[in-house]
Protein backbone atom coordinates (compact mmCIF):
# COMPACT_ATOMS: atom_id res chain seq x y z
CA UNK A 1 0.00 0.00 0.00
CA UNK A 2 2.77 2.56 1.04
CA UNK A 3 4.39 1.47 -2.92
CA UNK A 4 1.38 3.74 -3.93
CA UNK A 5 1.34 6.39 -1.37
CA UNK A 6 4.61 7.24 -2.22
CA UNK A 7 4.16 7.64 -5.98
CA UNK A 8 1.20 9.64 -5.14
CA UNK A 9 2.59 13.07 -6.20
CA UNK A 10 5.11 11.87 -8.66
CA UNK A 11 1.96 10.04 -10.50
CA UNK A 12 -0.19 13.23 -10.50
CA UNK A 13 2.27 14.76 -11.96
CA UNK A 14 2.58 12.26 -14.80
CA UNK A 15 -1.05 12.61 -14.89
CA UNK A 16 -0.95 15.92 -15.88
CA UNK A 17 1.67 16.03 -18.12
CA UNK A 18 -0.33 13.08 -20.25
CA UNK A 19 -3.79 16.00 -19.90
CA UNK A 20 -2.52 19.15 -20.76
CA UNK A 21 1.67 18.96 -22.05
CA UNK A 22 1.86 22.42 -23.03
CA UNK A 23 0.24 23.89 -20.35
CA UNK A 24 3.00 26.15 -18.81
CA UNK A 25 3.87 24.39 -14.94
CA UNK A 26 6.50 26.83 -14.26
CA UNK A 27 7.11 30.75 -15.00
CA UNK A 28 11.19 31.30 -14.31
CA UNK A 29 12.22 34.63 -15.70
CA UNK A 30 9.83 35.65 -17.35
CA UNK A 31 9.54 32.20 -19.72
CA UNK A 32 6.47 29.78 -19.50
CA UNK A 33 8.14 25.92 -18.58
CA UNK A 34 5.08 23.45 -19.83
CA UNK A 35 4.66 20.38 -18.02
CA UNK A 36 6.20 18.30 -20.96
CA UNK A 37 9.25 20.64 -20.42
CA UNK A 38 9.20 20.43 -16.82
CA UNK A 39 8.94 16.03 -17.20
CA UNK A 40 11.80 16.32 -19.91
CA UNK A 41 14.17 18.20 -17.21
CA UNK A 42 12.64 15.55 -14.78
CA UNK A 43 13.74 12.51 -16.72
CA UNK A 44 16.87 13.65 -17.39
CA UNK A 45 17.70 13.79 -13.21
CA UNK A 46 15.41 10.48 -13.24
CA UNK A 47 18.14 8.34 -15.83
CA UNK A 48 20.92 10.61 -13.52
CA UNK A 49 19.97 9.17 -10.25
CA UNK A 50 19.27 5.66 -11.61
CA UNK A 51 22.12 5.32 -13.46
CA UNK A 52 24.15 6.08 -9.78
CA UNK A 53 22.88 3.02 -8.11
CA UNK A 54 22.40 4.40 -5.05
CA UNK A 55 21.63 2.31 -2.26
CA UNK A 56 17.79 1.31 -2.34
CA UNK A 57 17.00 2.19 1.75
CA UNK A 58 19.14 5.39 1.95
CA UNK A 59 17.71 8.57 1.63
CA UNK A 60 19.65 11.37 -1.12
CA UNK A 61 20.37 15.23 0.06
CA UNK A 62 19.23 17.66 -2.05
CA UNK A 63 21.23 21.36 -2.32
CA UNK A 64 19.42 23.63 -4.52
CA UNK A 65 18.37 26.67 -5.02
CA UNK A 66 15.21 27.61 -6.30
CA UNK A 67 14.80 26.98 -10.24
CA UNK A 68 13.08 24.78 -12.56
CA UNK A 69 15.77 22.41 -12.63
CA UNK A 70 15.77 22.12 -8.87
CA UNK A 71 11.72 21.43 -8.85
CA UNK A 72 12.80 18.70 -11.68
CA UNK A 73 14.75 17.24 -9.53
CA UNK A 74 12.80 16.96 -6.75
CA UNK A 75 10.27 15.24 -9.14
CA UNK A 76 12.92 12.48 -9.83
CA UNK A 77 13.67 11.54 -6.32
CA UNK A 78 9.81 11.20 -6.17
CA UNK A 79 9.79 9.07 -8.70
CA UNK A 80 12.33 7.21 -8.30
CA UNK A 81 10.71 6.63 -4.33
CA UNK A 82 13.64 8.19 -2.99
CA UNK A 83 13.09 9.42 0.54
CA UNK A 84 15.16 13.21 0.64
CA UNK A 85 16.48 15.92 2.73
CA UNK A 86 15.82 19.25 1.72
CA UNK A 87 17.63 22.12 3.85
CA UNK A 88 18.06 25.75 3.37
CA UNK A 89 21.27 26.63 1.06
CA UNK A 90 21.52 29.40 3.31
CA UNK A 91 23.10 26.85 5.97
CA UNK A 92 26.78 26.77 6.68
CA UNK A 93 28.56 24.27 5.26
CA UNK A 94 29.62 22.82 8.61
CA UNK A 95 25.69 22.61 9.23
CA UNK A 96 24.79 21.11 5.91
CA UNK A 97 27.35 17.93 6.24
CA UNK A 98 25.92 17.74 9.73
CA UNK A 99 22.45 17.13 8.84
CA UNK A 100 23.17 14.75 5.31
CA UNK A 101 25.12 12.91 7.69
CA UNK A 102 22.32 12.88 10.32
CA UNK A 103 19.93 11.92 7.94
CA UNK A 104 22.54 9.12 6.36
CA UNK A 105 22.09 10.42 3.11
CA UNK A 106 23.83 8.19 0.41
CA UNK A 107 24.83 10.95 -2.03
CA UNK A 108 24.34 14.94 -2.28
CA UNK A 109 22.47 16.01 -5.36
CA UNK A 110 22.75 19.19 -6.87
CA UNK A 111 20.48 20.07 -9.67
CA UNK A 112 23.59 20.80 -12.11
CA UNK A 113 24.90 16.94 -11.85
CA UNK A 114 26.79 15.34 -8.83
CA UNK A 115 30.06 16.04 -10.45
CA UNK A 116 29.16 20.28 -9.07
CA UNK A 117 32.40 20.81 -7.08
CA UNK A 118 29.92 22.10 -3.96
CA UNK A 119 28.19 18.77 -3.97
CA UNK A 120 31.21 16.91 -4.06
CA UNK A 121 32.76 18.54 -1.27
CA UNK A 122 30.11 18.53 1.09
CA UNK A 123 29.59 14.54 0.15
CA UNK A 124 33.40 14.64 1.34
CA UNK A 125 32.16 16.19 4.52
CA UNK A 126 29.39 13.55 4.55
CA UNK A 127 31.72 10.65 4.75
CA UNK A 128 33.82 12.41 7.18
CA UNK A 129 32.49 9.99 9.74
CA UNK A 130 30.28 12.73 10.97
CA UNK A 131 27.55 10.37 10.90
CA UNK A 132 25.61 10.64 14.07
CA UNK A 133 25.29 7.15 15.50
CA UNK A 134 21.59 7.19 16.88
CA UNK A 135 20.54 8.31 13.21
CA UNK A 136 22.79 6.73 10.30
CA UNK A 137 23.51 3.65 12.15
CA UNK A 138 23.17 0.22 11.00
CA UNK A 139 19.18 0.52 11.79
CA UNK A 140 17.37 2.24 8.89
CA UNK A 141 15.05 3.60 9.25
CA UNK A 142 14.98 5.82 12.39
CA UNK A 143 12.26 6.42 14.18
CA UNK A 144 10.81 9.38 12.04
CA UNK A 145 11.39 7.93 8.84
CA UNK A 146 9.68 4.83 7.14
CA UNK A 147 9.66 3.40 3.69
CA UNK A 148 7.00 5.61 2.76
CA UNK A 149 8.61 9.26 3.91
CA UNK A 150 9.42 11.55 0.91
CA UNK A 151 10.07 15.00 1.84
CA UNK A 152 12.36 15.59 4.89
CA UNK A 153 12.71 18.96 5.43
CA UNK A 154 14.12 21.24 8.27
CA UNK A 155 12.86 23.48 11.33
CA UNK A 156 14.82 26.94 11.23
CA UNK A 157 16.90 25.75 13.78
CA UNK A 158 16.98 28.92 15.61
CA UNK A 159 18.29 27.35 18.61
CA UNK A 160 20.81 24.90 17.23
CA UNK A 161 20.82 22.42 14.59
CA UNK A 162 18.07 22.12 12.15
CA UNK A 163 15.77 19.62 13.60
CA UNK A 164 14.65 16.99 10.13
CA UNK A 165 10.99 16.65 9.84
CA UNK A 166 10.36 13.47 7.50
CA UNK A 167 6.89 14.21 6.26
CA UNK A 168 5.09 10.85 5.29
CA UNK A 169 3.26 10.71 1.71
CA UNK A 170 0.16 10.51 2.98
CA UNK A 171 0.27 13.23 4.86
CA UNK A 172 2.15 15.56 2.13
CA UNK A 173 -1.17 13.75 -0.17
CA UNK A 174 -3.82 14.99 1.95
CA UNK A 175 -2.24 18.53 2.59
CA UNK A 176 -2.00 19.09 -0.88
CA UNK A 177 -5.56 18.09 -2.06
CA UNK A 178 -6.93 20.43 1.18
CA UNK A 179 -4.55 23.23 -0.32
CA UNK A 180 -6.18 22.58 -3.92
CA UNK A 181 -9.61 22.83 -2.67
CA UNK A 182 -9.91 25.80 -0.75
CA UNK A 183 -7.56 28.25 -2.80
CA UNK A 184 -9.29 26.31 -5.87
CA UNK A 185 -5.37 25.54 -7.45
CA UNK A 186 -6.51 23.72 -10.59
CA UNK A 187 -5.58 23.23 -14.12
CA UNK A 188 -5.11 27.50 -15.43
CA UNK A 189 -4.82 29.13 -12.11
CA UNK A 190 -1.19 30.62 -11.80
CA UNK A 191 0.18 30.53 -7.97
CA UNK A 192 3.25 32.41 -6.87
CA UNK A 193 5.88 31.12 -4.92
CA UNK A 194 7.59 33.50 -2.82
CA UNK A 195 9.50 30.98 -0.03
CA UNK A 196 12.97 28.93 -0.94
CA UNK A 197 12.20 25.63 -2.11
CA UNK A 198 13.12 23.87 1.34
CA UNK A 199 10.17 25.97 2.74
CA UNK A 200 7.23 23.91 3.97
CA UNK A 201 5.25 26.57 2.26
CA UNK A 202 6.47 24.86 -1.02
CA UNK A 203 3.92 22.28 -0.20
CA UNK A 204 1.09 24.85 -0.92
CA UNK A 205 2.41 26.78 -3.61
CA UNK A 206 4.19 24.87 -5.80
CA UNK A 207 3.80 21.09 -5.04
CA UNK A 208 -0.22 21.44 -4.71
CA UNK A 209 0.08 23.35 -8.03
CA UNK A 210 2.08 21.21 -9.89
CA UNK A 211 -0.12 17.83 -8.76
CA UNK A 212 -3.59 19.88 -9.40
CA UNK A 213 -2.33 20.89 -12.78
CA UNK A 214 -1.92 24.56 -12.04
CA UNK A 215 1.15 27.05 -12.85
CA UNK A 216 3.52 28.21 -10.31
CA UNK A 217 5.76 31.86 -10.66
CA UNK A 218 8.49 31.10 -9.39
CA UNK A 219 10.20 34.38 -7.26
CA UNK A 220 13.82 34.53 -7.85
CA UNK A 221 15.61 34.24 -4.87
CA UNK A 222 18.23 36.66 -5.71
CA UNK A 223 15.74 39.26 -6.23
CA UNK A 224 13.01 38.60 -3.64
CA UNK A 225 12.94 41.62 -2.40
CA UNK A 226 12.94 43.95 -5.09
CA UNK A 227 9.15 45.12 -5.11
CA UNK A 228 8.95 46.44 -8.98
CA UNK A 229 10.23 42.63 -10.29
CA UNK A 230 7.14 41.36 -7.81
CA UNK A 231 4.41 43.52 -8.95
CA UNK A 232 5.42 42.84 -12.47
CA UNK A 233 5.76 38.90 -11.96
CA UNK A 234 2.13 38.94 -10.52
CA UNK A 235 0.62 41.11 -13.19
CA UNK A 236 2.23 39.85 -16.20
CA UNK A 237 1.31 36.11 -14.96
CA UNK A 238 -2.46 36.98 -13.95
CA UNK A 239 -1.54 35.37 -10.70
CA UNK A 240 -4.48 34.19 -8.86
CA UNK A 241 -3.32 32.67 -5.32
CA UNK A 242 -0.74 34.91 -3.81
CA UNK A 243 0.71 32.97 -0.43
CA UNK A 244 3.67 34.83 1.44
CA UNK A 245 5.53 35.89 4.85
CA UNK A 246 3.74 39.79 5.20
CA UNK A 247 6.95 41.26 4.01
CA UNK A 248 5.88 40.51 0.16
CA UNK A 249 2.78 42.56 0.74
CA UNK A 250 4.94 45.55 2.46
CA UNK A 251 6.98 45.27 -0.83
CA UNK A 252 3.88 45.15 -2.94
CA UNK A 253 2.22 47.95 -0.80
CA UNK A 254 5.33 50.36 -1.25
CA UNK A 255 4.63 50.11 -5.57
CA UNK A 256 1.01 50.22 -5.02
CA UNK A 257 1.74 53.66 -2.81
CA UNK A 258 4.61 54.98 -5.64
CA UNK A 259 2.80 54.45 -8.83
CA UNK A 260 -0.77 53.02 -7.70
CA UNK A 261 -0.79 49.67 -8.86
CA UNK A 262 -3.34 47.12 -8.35
CA UNK A 263 -3.09 43.35 -8.68
CA UNK A 264 -6.98 43.00 -9.79
CA UNK A 265 -6.02 38.92 -10.66
CA UNK A 266 -5.10 37.91 -7.54
CA UNK A 267 -8.35 35.79 -5.99
CA UNK A 268 -6.86 34.51 -2.61
CA UNK A 269 -4.56 36.63 -0.79
CA UNK A 270 -2.79 34.42 2.19
CA UNK A 271 -0.49 35.44 4.79
CA UNK A 272 1.55 33.17 6.76
CA UNK A 273 4.82 32.28 9.01
CA UNK A 274 4.68 36.08 10.85
CA UNK A 275 2.48 38.09 12.61
CA UNK A 276 1.27 40.82 9.82
CA UNK A 277 1.31 44.27 10.87
CA UNK A 278 -2.36 46.26 11.15
CA UNK A 279 -1.61 49.20 8.61
CA UNK A 280 0.02 46.46 5.76
CA UNK A 281 -3.41 43.93 6.93
CA UNK A 282 -5.66 47.49 6.43
CA UNK A 283 -4.19 47.97 3.31
CA UNK A 284 -4.39 44.85 1.32
CA UNK A 285 -7.72 45.67 -0.02
CA UNK A 286 -6.29 48.22 -2.50
CA UNK A 287 -3.78 46.66 -3.41
CA UNK A 288 -5.78 43.25 -4.08
CA UNK A 289 -9.54 44.72 -5.26
CA UNK A 290 -11.42 41.41 -5.91
CA UNK A 291 -9.36 38.93 -3.77
CA UNK A 292 -10.30 36.82 -0.18
CA UNK A 293 -7.55 37.20 2.61
CA UNK A 294 -6.53 34.39 5.17
CA UNK A 295 -3.94 34.32 7.72
CA UNK A 296 -2.51 30.48 7.96
CA UNK A 297 -1.16 28.96 11.15
CA UNK A 298 1.19 26.01 11.03
CA UNK A 299 4.70 24.88 10.85
CA UNK A 300 6.99 22.42 9.42
CA UNK A 301 5.92 19.39 12.04
CA UNK A 302 2.51 19.56 11.11
CA UNK A 303 1.94 21.46 7.89
CA UNK A 304 -0.70 24.10 8.08
CA UNK A 305 -3.38 23.49 11.20
CA UNK A 306 -5.54 26.46 11.51
CA UNK A 307 -7.08 29.38 8.58
CA UNK A 308 -8.71 32.83 9.36
CA UNK A 309 -10.69 34.00 6.71
CA UNK A 310 -10.53 38.23 7.78
CA UNK A 311 -14.39 39.56 7.08
CA UNK A 312 -14.72 43.01 5.75
CA UNK A 313 -11.43 44.01 5.57
CA UNK A 314 -12.52 46.84 3.18
CA UNK A 315 -14.93 48.17 5.58
CA UNK A 316 -11.66 48.98 7.92
CA UNK A 317 -12.54 45.65 9.91
CA UNK A 318 -8.76 45.21 10.77
CA UNK A 319 -8.13 43.24 14.20
CA UNK A 320 -5.22 44.54 16.05
CA UNK A 321 -4.20 41.02 17.62
CA UNK A 322 -5.48 38.37 14.17
CA UNK A 323 -7.33 35.42 15.35
CA UNK A 324 -5.10 32.14 14.76
CA UNK A 325 -8.28 30.97 13.17
CA UNK A 326 -10.45 27.66 12.36
CA UNK A 327 -9.17 24.47 12.36
CA UNK A 328 -8.27 22.84 8.96
CA UNK A 329 -10.63 19.78 8.49
CA UNK A 330 -9.54 16.69 10.33
CA UNK A 331 -7.32 18.83 12.51
CA UNK A 332 -7.71 18.37 16.42
CA UNK A 333 -6.06 21.30 19.01
CA UNK A 334 -5.75 21.67 22.57
CA UNK A 335 -5.21 24.24 24.64
CA UNK A 336 -3.03 22.99 27.80
CA UNK A 337 -2.89 25.02 30.88
CA UNK A 338 0.46 24.89 32.93
CA UNK A 339 -0.87 22.40 35.27
CA UNK A 340 -1.07 19.97 32.04
CA UNK A 341 -4.99 20.04 31.82
CA UNK A 342 -6.93 21.15 28.78
CA UNK A 343 -8.13 24.70 29.13
CA UNK A 344 -11.72 25.16 29.71
CA UNK A 345 -12.84 28.30 29.14
CA UNK A 346 -11.16 31.45 28.28
CA UNK A 347 -7.34 32.60 29.47
CA UNK A 348 -4.16 31.05 28.03
CA UNK A 349 -2.07 28.27 27.28
CA UNK A 350 0.33 26.33 25.57
CA UNK A 351 -1.13 25.30 21.63
CA UNK A 352 -0.97 21.87 21.23
CA UNK A 353 -2.05 20.39 17.76
CA UNK A 354 -2.88 16.94 15.68
CA UNK A 355 -2.83 16.82 11.96
CA UNK A 356 -3.63 14.64 9.36
CA UNK A 357 -0.52 15.87 7.64
CA UNK A 358 1.96 15.88 10.36
CA UNK A 359 5.26 14.01 10.99
CA UNK A 360 5.48 11.15 12.75
CA UNK A 361 8.46 12.78 14.54
CA UNK A 362 11.81 14.23 14.31
CA UNK A 363 14.48 12.23 12.20
CA UNK A 364 16.30 11.96 15.74
CA UNK A 365 13.55 10.37 17.98
CA UNK A 366 15.98 11.77 21.02
CA UNK A 367 14.76 14.87 20.49
CA UNK A 368 10.92 13.91 20.11
CA UNK A 369 9.90 13.54 23.63
CA UNK A 370 9.83 17.17 25.09
CA UNK A 371 7.49 17.75 21.68
CA UNK A 372 5.25 15.20 21.02
CA UNK A 373 2.84 14.03 23.72
CA UNK A 374 0.33 11.23 23.36
CA UNK A 375 -2.62 12.39 25.19
CA UNK A 376 -5.44 10.45 26.62
CA UNK A 377 -8.60 11.46 24.77
CA UNK A 378 -11.14 9.90 22.67
CA UNK A 379 -9.02 9.88 19.69
CA UNK A 380 -5.35 8.90 21.17
CA UNK A 381 -3.54 10.68 18.76
CA UNK A 382 0.24 12.33 19.28
CA UNK A 383 -0.05 16.05 19.52
CA UNK A 384 2.73 18.30 18.68
CA UNK A 385 3.78 20.79 21.47
CA UNK A 386 4.09 24.50 19.46
CA UNK A 387 5.86 26.13 21.92
CA UNK A 388 3.50 28.75 20.99
CA UNK A 389 1.26 30.36 24.17
CA UNK A 390 -2.51 31.56 22.93
CA UNK A 391 -5.35 33.28 24.44
CA UNK A 392 -8.92 31.82 24.24
CA UNK A 393 -11.21 35.10 24.25
CA UNK A 394 -15.29 34.94 25.51
CA UNK A 395 -16.19 33.73 21.74
CA UNK A 396 -13.67 30.99 21.35
CA UNK A 397 -11.31 32.85 19.34
CA UNK A 398 -7.67 31.82 19.98
CA UNK A 399 -4.97 34.43 19.04
CA UNK A 400 -1.48 34.41 20.01
CA UNK A 401 0.21 36.02 22.83
CA UNK A 402 3.71 34.85 22.11
CA UNK A 403 6.40 32.29 22.14
CA UNK A 404 6.39 29.76 25.65
CA UNK A 405 10.25 30.30 25.40
CA UNK A 406 9.71 33.70 25.95
CA UNK A 407 7.85 34.01 28.89
CA UNK A 408 9.97 34.54 31.83
CA UNK A 409 9.13 35.32 35.45
CA UNK A 410 9.54 38.66 37.20
CA UNK A 411 8.54 39.07 40.67
CA UNK A 412 6.41 35.84 40.56
CA UNK A 413 4.42 37.25 37.38
CA UNK A 414 4.61 35.54 34.36
CA UNK A 415 6.21 37.51 31.63
CA UNK A 416 6.68 37.33 27.55
CA UNK A 417 9.80 39.36 26.29
CA UNK A 418 8.58 38.98 22.91
CA UNK A 419 5.36 41.00 24.33
CA UNK A 420 7.68 44.04 25.66
CA UNK A 421 9.87 43.71 22.10
CA UNK A 422 6.76 44.35 20.39
CA UNK A 423 5.87 46.98 22.12
CA UNK A 424 9.07 49.15 22.06
CA UNK A 425 9.22 48.05 18.36
CA UNK A 426 6.38 50.15 18.10
CA UNK A 427 7.82 53.47 18.66
CA UNK A 428 9.14 54.63 15.56
CA UNK A 429 12.68 55.60 16.00
CA UNK A 430 13.32 52.29 16.79
CA UNK A 431 15.13 49.81 14.06
CA UNK A 432 15.04 46.55 16.38
CA UNK A 433 14.99 45.42 19.85
CA UNK A 434 15.95 42.57 22.11
CA UNK A 435 14.33 41.92 25.64
CA UNK A 436 16.20 39.41 27.87
CA UNK A 437 15.64 38.49 31.47
CA UNK A 438 18.64 38.99 33.40
CA UNK A 439 19.04 36.82 36.85
CA UNK A 440 18.30 38.98 39.84
CA UNK A 441 18.93 38.14 43.19
CA UNK A 442 15.50 39.84 44.76
CA UNK A 443 13.47 39.64 41.63
CA UNK A 444 14.32 36.08 40.64
CA UNK A 445 14.61 37.97 37.16
CA UNK A 446 14.49 41.52 35.98
CA UNK A 447 14.49 42.86 31.95
CA UNK A 448 16.60 44.63 29.79
CA UNK A 449 15.94 46.16 26.99
CA UNK A 450 18.81 46.53 24.32
CA UNK A 451 17.20 48.88 21.91
CA UNK A 452 19.08 50.04 18.03
CA UNK A 453 17.54 53.59 17.48
CA UNK A 454 17.42 55.21 14.18
CA UNK A 455 20.45 57.43 13.44
CA UNK A 456 19.91 61.27 13.78
CA UNK A 457 16.64 61.07 15.81
CA UNK A 458 16.22 61.27 19.54
CA UNK A 459 15.52 58.47 21.53
CA UNK A 460 16.06 57.67 25.52
CA UNK A 461 15.08 55.73 28.27
CA UNK A 462 12.56 58.20 29.46
CA UNK A 463 11.11 58.27 26.06
CA UNK A 464 10.65 54.85 25.55
CA UNK A 465 9.55 54.34 29.16
CA UNK A 466 6.80 56.96 28.09
CA UNK A 467 5.79 55.40 24.67
CA UNK A 468 5.53 51.88 26.54
CA UNK A 469 3.65 53.03 29.49
CA UNK A 470 0.19 52.63 27.64
CA UNK A 471 1.39 49.57 26.31
CA UNK A 472 2.70 47.78 28.61
CA UNK A 473 2.00 46.22 32.25
CA UNK A 474 4.27 47.32 35.49
CA UNK A 475 5.64 43.82 35.55
CA UNK A 476 6.44 44.19 31.56
CA UNK A 477 8.41 47.44 32.09
CA UNK A 478 12.08 46.93 31.80
CA UNK A 479 14.45 47.97 34.97
CA UNK A 480 17.16 48.73 32.49
CA UNK A 481 17.12 50.20 28.18
CA UNK A 482 20.23 50.08 26.66
CA UNK A 483 20.39 52.60 23.57
CA UNK A 484 22.81 51.94 20.96
CA UNK A 485 23.25 52.98 17.34
CA UNK A 486 25.26 49.72 15.62
CA UNK A 487 23.24 46.79 14.50
CA UNK A 488 22.50 44.29 17.13
CA UNK A 489 23.54 40.43 16.63
CA UNK A 490 22.04 38.04 15.02
CA UNK A 491 21.65 34.27 14.53
CA UNK A 492 22.25 32.43 11.27
CA UNK A 493 18.63 33.09 10.17
CA UNK A 494 19.39 36.67 10.24
CA UNK A 495 16.71 37.10 13.59
CA UNK A 496 17.99 39.24 16.65
CA UNK A 497 20.06 36.90 18.91
CA UNK A 498 18.85 37.37 22.56
CA UNK A 499 21.87 35.18 23.82
CA UNK A 500 24.87 36.71 22.38
CA UNK A 501 23.14 40.19 23.31
CA UNK A 502 23.14 39.03 27.35
CA UNK A 503 26.62 37.89 26.94
CA UNK A 504 27.53 41.73 25.73
CA UNK A 505 25.56 43.01 28.51
CA UNK A 506 27.43 40.83 31.38
CA UNK A 507 30.51 41.21 29.82
CA UNK A 508 29.82 45.53 29.61
CA UNK A 509 28.99 44.98 33.30
CA UNK A 510 31.82 43.31 34.38
CA UNK A 511 34.18 45.59 32.99
CA UNK A 512 32.18 48.14 35.24
CA UNK B 1 13.33 75.31 39.26
CA UNK B 2 14.04 75.30 43.05
CA UNK B 3 17.17 73.58 44.29
CA UNK B 4 15.05 70.63 45.87
CA UNK B 5 13.61 69.44 42.19
CA UNK B 6 16.91 69.44 40.64
CA UNK B 7 18.38 67.16 43.39
CA UNK B 8 16.19 65.15 43.20
CA UNK B 9 15.68 65.06 39.16
CA UNK B 10 19.62 64.81 39.08
CA UNK B 11 19.41 61.64 41.44
CA UNK B 12 16.91 59.69 39.43
CA UNK B 13 18.63 60.59 35.80
CA UNK B 14 21.87 59.41 37.36
CA UNK B 15 20.54 56.38 39.17
CA UNK B 16 17.78 54.89 36.79
CA UNK B 17 18.17 56.48 33.59
CA UNK B 18 22.04 57.43 32.85
CA UNK B 19 21.41 58.32 28.97
CA UNK B 20 18.52 61.29 29.65
CA UNK B 21 19.19 64.85 31.10
CA UNK B 22 17.64 65.60 34.21
CA UNK B 23 15.94 68.58 32.52
CA UNK B 24 13.98 66.14 30.13
CA UNK B 25 12.34 64.56 33.25
CA UNK B 26 8.96 65.97 33.77
CA UNK B 27 7.73 67.00 37.40
CA UNK B 28 4.56 65.38 36.77
CA UNK B 29 6.12 62.06 34.73
CA UNK B 30 4.99 58.81 36.78
CA UNK B 31 7.74 57.14 37.68
CA UNK B 32 6.23 53.75 38.49
CA UNK B 33 3.84 53.24 35.43
CA UNK B 34 6.74 54.36 33.43
CA UNK B 35 8.99 51.45 35.26
CA UNK B 36 11.78 54.31 36.06
CA UNK B 37 11.60 53.40 39.74
CA UNK B 38 10.55 49.62 41.01
CA UNK B 39 9.73 48.58 44.49
CA UNK B 40 13.59 47.82 44.95
CA UNK B 41 14.19 51.32 43.06
CA UNK B 42 12.03 52.68 45.79
CA UNK B 43 14.18 52.12 48.56
CA UNK B 44 17.03 53.54 46.65
CA UNK B 45 15.25 56.62 46.82
CA UNK B 46 14.15 56.44 50.32
CA UNK B 47 17.66 55.77 51.32
CA UNK B 48 19.41 58.42 49.52
CA UNK B 49 16.34 61.28 50.62
CA UNK B 50 16.77 60.45 54.50
CA UNK B 51 20.45 61.19 53.37
CA UNK B 52 20.35 64.17 51.52
CA UNK B 53 17.50 66.02 53.18
CA UNK B 54 18.43 64.63 56.64
CA UNK B 55 14.78 63.29 57.39
CA UNK B 56 13.21 60.34 58.13
CA UNK B 57 11.13 58.21 56.53
CA UNK B 58 8.70 56.36 58.24
CA UNK B 59 8.39 52.48 56.75
CA UNK B 60 4.20 53.17 57.18
CA UNK B 61 4.45 55.87 54.63
CA UNK B 62 6.75 54.24 51.76
CA UNK B 63 3.05 53.99 49.92
CA UNK B 64 3.56 53.97 45.97
CA UNK B 65 1.91 57.27 45.93
CA UNK B 66 4.14 59.70 47.91
CA UNK B 67 6.70 58.79 45.63
CA UNK B 68 5.28 58.55 42.27
CA UNK B 69 6.39 61.46 40.58
CA UNK B 70 9.23 64.30 41.13
CA UNK B 71 6.42 66.74 42.58
CA UNK B 72 5.43 63.87 44.68
CA UNK B 73 9.21 63.49 45.90
CA UNK B 74 9.52 66.90 46.89
CA UNK B 75 6.20 67.54 48.32
CA UNK B 76 7.07 64.71 51.05
CA UNK B 77 10.73 65.98 51.28
CA UNK B 78 8.90 69.98 52.01
CA UNK B 79 6.68 68.54 54.25
CA UNK B 80 9.09 66.58 56.76
CA UNK B 81 11.65 69.16 56.96
CA UNK B 82 9.13 72.57 57.17
CA UNK B 83 12.03 74.85 57.98
CA UNK B 84 13.56 73.82 54.92
CA UNK B 85 10.92 75.68 52.73
CA UNK B 86 10.46 78.43 54.53
CA UNK B 87 14.70 79.26 53.39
Amino acid sequence: MSQTTIRSLADHFADQVERQPDAPALIWDGEPISYAELKGLADAAYDEIESARLPDDRPVGIRAKKSPEAIALVLACLRAGKSFLLPSIELAPETLAQLFAQAGVSQVLSPHGPRSQSAASLRALVDDTRADPETAGSEWPPAGGGDDVTFMLTTSGSTGLPKIVPLPASGVDAFTDWAADQFEIRPGTVVTNYAPLNFDLCLLDIWTTLKHGGCVALVDQDRATQGAYLAELVNQNQVGVVQAVPMLYRLLLDVHREDGRTFPSVRHVITTGDKIPPSTLAELPNLFPNARFYNIYGCTETNDSLIHEFQGLAEGNVPSNVPVGQPIPGVIVRVQSEDGTPLEGTGTGEFMVWTPFQTRGYLKSSLNAEKFVAVEDDAGHTYYKSGDIVRRHEDGTLTLEGRADFYVKVRGVRVSTQVVEQAIQEHPAVVEVAVIAVPDELAGARLHATVRREPDVKLNSLILRQHCATRLARTEMPSTILIVTEPLPKTSTGKVDRKAVAAELERSRANG
Amino acid sequence: MDETTVKIKAFIVEEFMPDVSPDELEDDFDLLTGGVVDSLGLLKVVAWLEDEFDIGVDDSELGPDSFRTVAAIKEYVDQARPTANAE
